[in-house]
Formats: C-alpha cells, structure tokens, sequence
C-alpha cells in the first residue's frame, strides 16, 4: 500500500480553535423585550452567560491514531467531539477535517418513530451521508446482527427501548468511516447483545482511519488508544502517548483527591484540639 | 484482513468555518457552491423527508392517499358555497373556478411560509445532535408543500373541469409560475425561519400576518375584475403578481404579459436572495438558540 501524499498530512487539525457557548438566561429573547429596548433606548440587558468551552485548541490527528480524550466532566471533551462532527462551528481559529466523519455520539438521533425500522434504516444512513445504493447493501448486515428482520415493517413506535437501540447502534457501526468518534455511554442493550457489541466496535476501530474516543472508562481507554489528549477547563492540558497522558492525569486528579481529603479532615483535627 | 484500511482518494480537506477568501460575489459564489455539494450529498434526506411526510400524514385514516384529493375538493366546495352565498355570487361556477385558481396557490404559499418558520426550531433534536446542512429543513418544507399544491391542482382540474374550465395552452407557463412562487416563498420561509428561532414570537405574528395578507390579496374578490385605483395599490402587495399569474392563466386562459412575468421572477429572485444571505450568515448560531 503505497502511503500516498494524504499520508503525511493529519486528517484533523485544529487551529488555535476557540469556542464560545452563549446560554441564554431566557432563551426566547422576546421580539416585545428588544422592540422595547430599541424604543427607550436603554442598553440590550446582558441576555447571556458567555462561556468558553474551548480556548485556543491546537490539534494535529495522523491517519492510524487512536486518540482517547480524558478530563473532568465540563472540561470540553465533548464540545471537541462535536466540534469534529461539525455540530458546532468554531467561534474562533479554524478546524480542518479530510475524510468522513461517523459519530457514535448520539445514535438513533434522526430516528422518526412512525416510519417503519426498513425505513428509518435507510434515513438514517442518508443522514449519515451515504448514499441509498450503498446503505441498501447494509442492510442485510444490519438485520443479521440486530435480528430484527421480522419487525422490518413495524412502525419504530412499536419496538422496545432494547431493540429501538440495537438498531440504533447496529445503523452507527455499520458505516465505513474515514474519522470515528465515539462518545463513552455506549452501553446499550441487553448483556449479550453488549459483548456482541464490544466485538462489532473492536472491528469497526480497526476499519477506521484515525478514531477518537472520549470516555471516563480510564482502563480501555488505555488499552483501545496510541494518543491521550487531557482536557482542562477548555484547553489542552496534556497531549502524548497514552500511558504519559494516563499518568499526568492520575497524578492529577490524586493530588485533588488527596486535597480534598485533607480539607475532609482539618475539622475533625480542630474539634479534637 | 483487518487493517487500516487506506483510503485510494485523497480526500479532500474541509474547512469549518469556512475561509474567507474574497469579499463580495465571488465569497458568495463559493458559498452557493459549497451548498449545492452538501445538498447533493444529503438529497436522500430531503427526499426521505417529504416522502415520510406525505406517507404519514393520511397514514391509517381509511382513504389513505385519497385523502389528498378530497381534501382540496371538499375544501373548496365550502368556501365556494360559503362565498357565493354570503356574496350573492350569479354565477357559483365561474366563482368556483377563480377561488381555485387564487386559492391553491395561496395554500403553497402560506403553508411553506408556516411551516418554514417553525422548521428549525421544530427539528430540534437533530440540529443538537447530528450534522445535516440546515437549508434542508426549510427545503423539505417547501418541496412538501409544492407536492401537495401539485396533487390538489391535478384533483381540482378534474373537477373544475366539469364546472367549465378550458385546458389551454398557456397552461404549459404553470410550471414555471409555480416554481417562481415557491422560489419566492423559500426566500421569505428562510428569512422567517431564522427570526422564528431567534424570536419565537414570530411565529404567532405570521399566522395574523398571513391572514391579513389573505385578504390584502385578490383571491376571494376581485373576480370581476379591479378599478385602476384598486389595482395600482394591488400592485404594492408582492403576493399579487403571483396570484395573478394563476388566476390569468387557469381562469382566463390567458398568457401572461411579459411585464408581469418578469416583475415575479424578480421578485422571487430578491427574496431568494435575501433569505439565502439571511440565512447564511446567521445559520452557524442557529443551534445555540435552540
């Protein structure tokens, strides 16, 4: 296999890439409130909370990298997997991705519970970008790991919380992708279906060309991962090989444990002094 | 065989946000043609969508898709009976034949316009979760309401063909004047769209809105005609050139000036125009207003 030109160029690259969540306090900023404001001339009241959720990110991920991201929760790592998913558009900087991008972040999202599972089948992969000629070879490879080919006609309203997210998963992981990005809480389903589950994404990983991973499973992140990226309060702590990364962040987050411990304790020494 | 898996295209990188390259056409050129990529790529979704809507929304009533055709029937058979009676209308058929050629238009019109605003917000659950180019879900709308608007027409050209009506050859410009109407309406959807997610006041001002601009615009009078004055004032209404259209060509037989066909497709033009732009630059917040 010849590496080709793509080879030595990352197929992710994030360039000092900022972004900026507004929470509005009340989310309909009503027509009445600004007309209001326009005609009393008073100042727009401060509607929103501004919060970085991600300051000046700068990423380069290589074709083969298995990349795990770790961090508190809040610390950004999701808002960086939906970066990558294009759910966001950065406020500031530039992301730049080459290839397809498929996300398990949240699967059966553009499920429509009145169509038929055939038919949300084949919407979800049209989502999903690929086109009908192609997901309709899926198919079949769908039916046989979710075993719901005789519910194929039956409206999704109809299927069990189980079975609702065995198709879900099965559509996710059927897919061909360039980048993968997989968001922790993929335990769906029953217990079987769970270790058939962990072997569909074992080869799923190995299809794709570069994989993220955000997780707070520490232990497969270690064994899945070659790259660890730890995510503080919006920035990029600690970007190497996984192991170092693994390290730094248990140091870390002991230092804490041992702070707060010591905090738990300093009561208890002025009681009994 | 379970290796990575080497792609042989090199695929090419995209940029989010996207550069800005140039100001001015050329930025704008680039734009429309990133757009129509997406939209060719995700074409399956529009087309999933409209087909679903159409497919779900008589679903399980006993008529099924006849439903389709009745209901613009039954519907202009009350507002024929309503309006000829209330007033005193000589002739009902040759009424019933202008109220369908003003009307089914209208119902294009407003219910893309409806419809249109309430799509973002109303979709919700995919915009926060998935990535789909959002000018799909405007899109779909309109192509909903154009499917519709073309199954009504064909049903009440059955009917009204009973009541009288010519089939002329300058029905073959429906097309065109249907398109430019749903051009036209696209634009403004677009607009409402985005207001309606920043303001959700908007869409109760459309619905008042929509119907003062109803009967701001000659589809249940006028049918005999309009005095200059009346119809110098028409003029102002961006609806009028529209309706007039239909109603000249499936009433009168009629081919529409030129004039008139021109001063339409720039009105659709300059709507189009403005909620592209509109939308554009405001679509990237979209998903935090939601």
């Amino acid at each position: 296999m010849l590496p080709g030109p793509s080879a030595a160029e990352p197929l992710v690259e994030f360039r000092d890439v900022s972004l900026k969540f507004v929470s509005y306090r009340d989310k309909q900023y009503s027509l009445k409130r600004s007309a209001l404001d326009l005609i009393l001339r008073r100042d727009a009241p401060p509607v929103s909370d501004e919060f970085w959720a991600l300051t000046d990110v700068n990423l380069k991920m290589m074709k083969g990298e298995r990349i795990g991201i770790l961090g508190f929760n809040g610390a950004g790592k999701s808002t960086l997997l939906r970066l990558l998913a294009r759910i966001y558009t950065p406020t500031r900087g530039q992301l730049a991705v080459r290839g397809d991008v498929a996300p398990l972040i949240e699967m059966g999202a553009g499920f429509n519970p009145e169509m038929s599972g055939h038919d949300n089948i084949m919407l979800n992969g049209a989502m999903l970008g690929i086109r009908p000629r192609e997901m309709r070879k899926k198919v079949e490879g769908i039916y046989e790991f979710t075993g719901l080919r005789e519910f194929a006609d039956l409206p999704l309203k109809y299927y069990s919380s189980g079975m609702y997210a065995r198709l879900a998963f099965a559509i996710a992981t059927e897919v061909d992708p360039e980048i993968l990005l997989i968001d922790e809480s993929l335990g769906a389903g029953d217990v079987i279906f769970v270790e058939r589950a962990k072997e569909r994404i074992a080869r799923l990983l190995e299809r794709s060309n570069l994989v993220v991973i955000v997780s707070h499973d520490l232990g497969s992140l270690h064994r899945m991962c070659t790259r660890g990226i730890w995510m503080h309060e919006g920035r990029v702590r600690c970007d190497a090989p996984i192991s170092e990364a693994l390290t730094a962040y248990l140091t870390f987050t002991q230092a804490i444990d041992a702070k707060a411990a010591e905090a738990a304790r300093r009561p208890e020494y002025a009681e009994s002094a | 065989m379970n290796q990575v898996r080497t792609s042989h295209s090199i695929p090419h990188a995209e940029y989010f946000p996207r550069p800005r390259t140039a100001n001015g056409p050329a930025r704008w050129l680039a734009v429309v043609r990133n757009d129509a990529r997406e939209l060719a790529k995700f074409w399956p979704v529009v087309q999933n969508m409209v087909t679903s809507d159409l497919r779900i929304r008589y679903h399980r009533s006993m008529l099924g898709f006849l439903w389709t055709l009745i209901n613009p029937i039954l519907m202009m058979a009350t507002l024929t009976a309503v309006f000829s009676q209330v007033f005193d209308k000589r002739d009902w058929k040759e009424y019933a034949i202008y109220l369908f050629a003003g009307q089914l238009p209208w119902s294009l019109f407003a219910g893309s316009l409806g419809e249109c605003s309430a799509c973002i917000v109303a979709n919700e659950g995919l915009i926060r979760k998935i990535y789909l180019p959002k000018l799909v879900f405007p899109l779909a709308r309109v192509l909903i309401n154009l499917t519709t608007f073309v199954l009504s027409l064909t049903a009440l050209y059955l009917l009204v063909g009973m009541l009288g009506a010519r089939f002329t050859p300058a029905m073959v410009l429906l097309p065109a004047v249907t398109l430019l109407f749903a051009a036209f309406a696209l634009g403004l959807g677009l607009v409402l769209a985005v207001a309606n997610t920043f303001f959700r006041d908007t869409a109760h001002l459309i619905t008042v809105v929509l119907q003062a601009w109803y009967f701001a615009t000659p589809i249940i009078w006028g049918e005999n005609g309009l005095p200059a004055t009346l119809e110098a004032r028409c003029w102002l209404n961006p609806a009028f050139p529209f309706i007039r259209m239909f109603q000249l060509i499936i009433r009168d037989g009629q081919w529409p000036s030129l004039t008139l066909f021109l001063v339409a497709a720039g009105l659709a033009s300059v709507s189009l125009g403005i909620g592209y732009v509109t939308f554009k630059t405001h679509e990237d917040k979209l998903v935090y207003r939601l």
